[in-house]
């Protein structure tokens, strides 16, 4: 693997995605409604149950909306492996002397990036707009969104790897996604979820995001309340990444739109 | 500098290389001639590592590409059959990108990309979106990514298909250029029979997966192709007295002969009454098309799709 060489895939990469500015719509635009539109749902179930009653709703409806919006844009990294194909640019990327993993890490960086920067963005702009405040370490904000990029998008790797055509990445990725948001207690508490859902909640990698974010902003935590959730996100990384590395082939012909 | 033994590959039951041997040395042109589905692609894919060989060697220069593919890609230049460009970005993006994974970089790889631009005649295109272009100088921006490096080994895969004829003439003087001034050895794959004659290439036919003949064009022609005296008649052709075994077709006699004007003259002068009725005398030099014909017992099909029928005799065009 050579740093030079990924580097150069990951501008190029960047490049492309920097042509299609409507992405920032849906990753920024969309969440910032949906907190607008749902903070003062969140604000009674949360008064209740969660620790202390200084909680308001866009201490929930803020890192909620990021980490679920978050889990929907699963499939960005997937769609960056099937235009290559769409475009007949796989084959030459890999008749180049770049190696896989120069490959994978020029793909797979920008979408990390991408998400940890819509995180990010929405929490900075959470404060000005929705008077959000994060109580404890925003350093162990930071090391969160980071572990929750990863594990997200090392899903969305797995699932490039076992699908064929580019129909297939959609719903795997949406159902995903969806999936994620809800059952994770990112979209609405889990104080509120049926009790059944609640019980599965954490197999979802957005439930120990949520977690985490929730003991910094709601309970004023730091580097030590979110080793657990951190190490969790590390986890479900290394389990995507291994499905990935396990199914994930090269010379597979995926079948684009077109 | 490229040397291919022995050289299969299957998919599943079908056999698309049954053991390949192939030398394309340095400054020559080896085209690689033969119907879709004969395995020229299969080839090409293995050469720059795109899908593994079941069994035999490739070498690169002094490299061994199937044990280093990666060492072997930095020497090879490689255009697919498939256009492959980025098409929202622009020509110079396009350039820049690859040539950065072949480790060029600033002024170097700024010079390359007008060098290989003006060479392919598409400078003015430079800041115009791939996409915006049209088929032909897709097909140049195309070949000019397989160029940037300055490979050793150049290959092209069915180079001009899609091309418009401006786009296949300059393409193809390009490729005699960079052979002839012994830039590169080039391995040209393609399915169109005249486009081998026209750039002088050794050819190598290859059918359902082996290499059936290998040489020069003429060479090629003068072993297994002869040239064919054709007269045509107003109405039915007669029936003659010729020594020869010849065709006849409808309105036409076709004799193959190793003398054609010889042959010419004999058979017109035994033709006594019928003379008057000959509309045209032609002797037809054999083609590459020809030695297909010879070698396999099928006539040439560029598509694949029909050479499964059998022709009697020996045809010329």
């Amino acid at each position: 693997m050579s740093p030079r060489t990924s580097a150069a895939l990951l501008r190029h990469e960047l490049r492309i995605m920097a042509t299609d500015p409507s992405v920032v719509v849906f990753v920024l635009v969309m969440p910032l409604l949906m907190i607008a539109f749902t903070e003062r749902l969140f604000a009674a179930p949360l008064a209740s149950e969660a620790a202390g009653s200084q909680v308001d709703g866009s201490d929930f409806a803020v890192p909620g909306m990021a980490v679920a919006f978050a889990a929907f844009g699963v499939g960005f990294s997937g769609f960056a492996f099937f235009r290559e194909h769409g475009w007949g640019t796989w084959e030459r990327l890999r008749a180049t002397p770049a190696s896989p993993a120069d490959i994978m890490t020029g793909k797979v960086l920008p979408a990390v990036l991408l998400t940890t920067l819509q995180v990010a963005l929405l929490f900075a702009l959470g404060g000005p707009l929705f008077g959000f405040t994060i109580r404890g370490s925003v350093l162990a904000i930071t090391v969160l969104i980071v572990a929750l990029a990863l594990a997200l998008n090392a899903f969305g790797v797995a699932i490039v790897a076992v699908t064929r055509t580019a129909q297939q990445l959609n719903a795997a990725g949406s159902a995903g996604g969806m999936v994620m948001a809800t059952m994770g207690g990112a979209f609405v508490p889990i104080e509120v979820m049926p009790s059944w859902a609640a019980t599965l909640a954490p197999a979802m990698p957005t439930y120990w995001a949520m977690r985490g974010l929730r003991a910094v902003i709601f309970e004023g935590g730091g580097i030590a309340e979110t080793a657990l959730p951190v190490l969790m996100l590390m986890g479900f990384t290394l389990a995507f990444g291994a499905v990935a590395a396990w199914r994930f082939r090269f010379d597979e012909t995926k079948v684009h739109f077109g | 500098m490229l040397e291919i033994r022995g050289l299969r590959k299957a998919y599943g039951e079908v056999v698309a290389l049954a053991g390949v041997d192939l030398d394309v040395p340095r400054g020559r042109i080896v085209s690689l001639l033969g119907p879709n589905g004969a395995g020229k692609t299969t080839l090409v894919s293995i050469v720059s590592g795109l899908r593994h060989a079941d069994a035999g060697t490739v070498r690169v220069g002094d490299v061994d590409a199937l044990r280093h593919p990666q060492q072997a890609r930095q020497l090879i230049g490689l255009a697919p059959q498939e256009l492959g460009l980025y098409p929202i970005l622009t020509v110079r993006r396009n350039l820049q990108v690859f040539g950065e994974l072949y480790g060029l970089r600033g002024t170097e790889l700024e010079s390359r990309i007008g060098e290989t631009a003006a060479a392919l005649g598409v400078d003015p295109l430079l800041d115009r979106k791939a996409g915006e272009l049209s088929g032909g100088q897709k097909r140049r921006v195309h070949t000019a990514i397989a160029l940037l490096h300055r490979p050793p080994l150049l290959l092209l895969d069915e180079a001009t298909v899609g091309a418009d004829i401006e786009t296949r003439g300059e393409l193809l003087g390009l490729v005699r250029r960079l052979a002839h001034e012994g830039k590169a050895a080039v391995l040209y794959t393609t399915h169109y029979l005249h486009e081998v004659e026209e750039l002088g290439a050794t050819v190598v036919i290859i059918d359902e997966g082996r290499v059936i003949a290998a040489g020069g064009v003429e060479d090629l022609i003068a072993e297994h192709a002869q040239p064919v005296v054709e007269v045509a008649f107003d109405g039915q052709a007669p029936l003659i007295d010729v020594s020869a075994p010849y065709e006849v077709e409808d309105d036409r006699i076709r004799v193959p002969s190793g003398e054609p004007a010889r042959t010419a003259a004999t058979l017109l002068a035994s033709l006594g009454s019928d003379a008057d009725r000959v509309r045209s005398v032609e002797i037809v030099r054999p083609s590459l098309e020809a030695v297909y014909l010879a070698l396999t017992g099928k006539r040439y099909d560029p598509t694949g799709a029909g050479v499964e029928e059998e022709v009697s005799g020996v045809a010329a065009n």
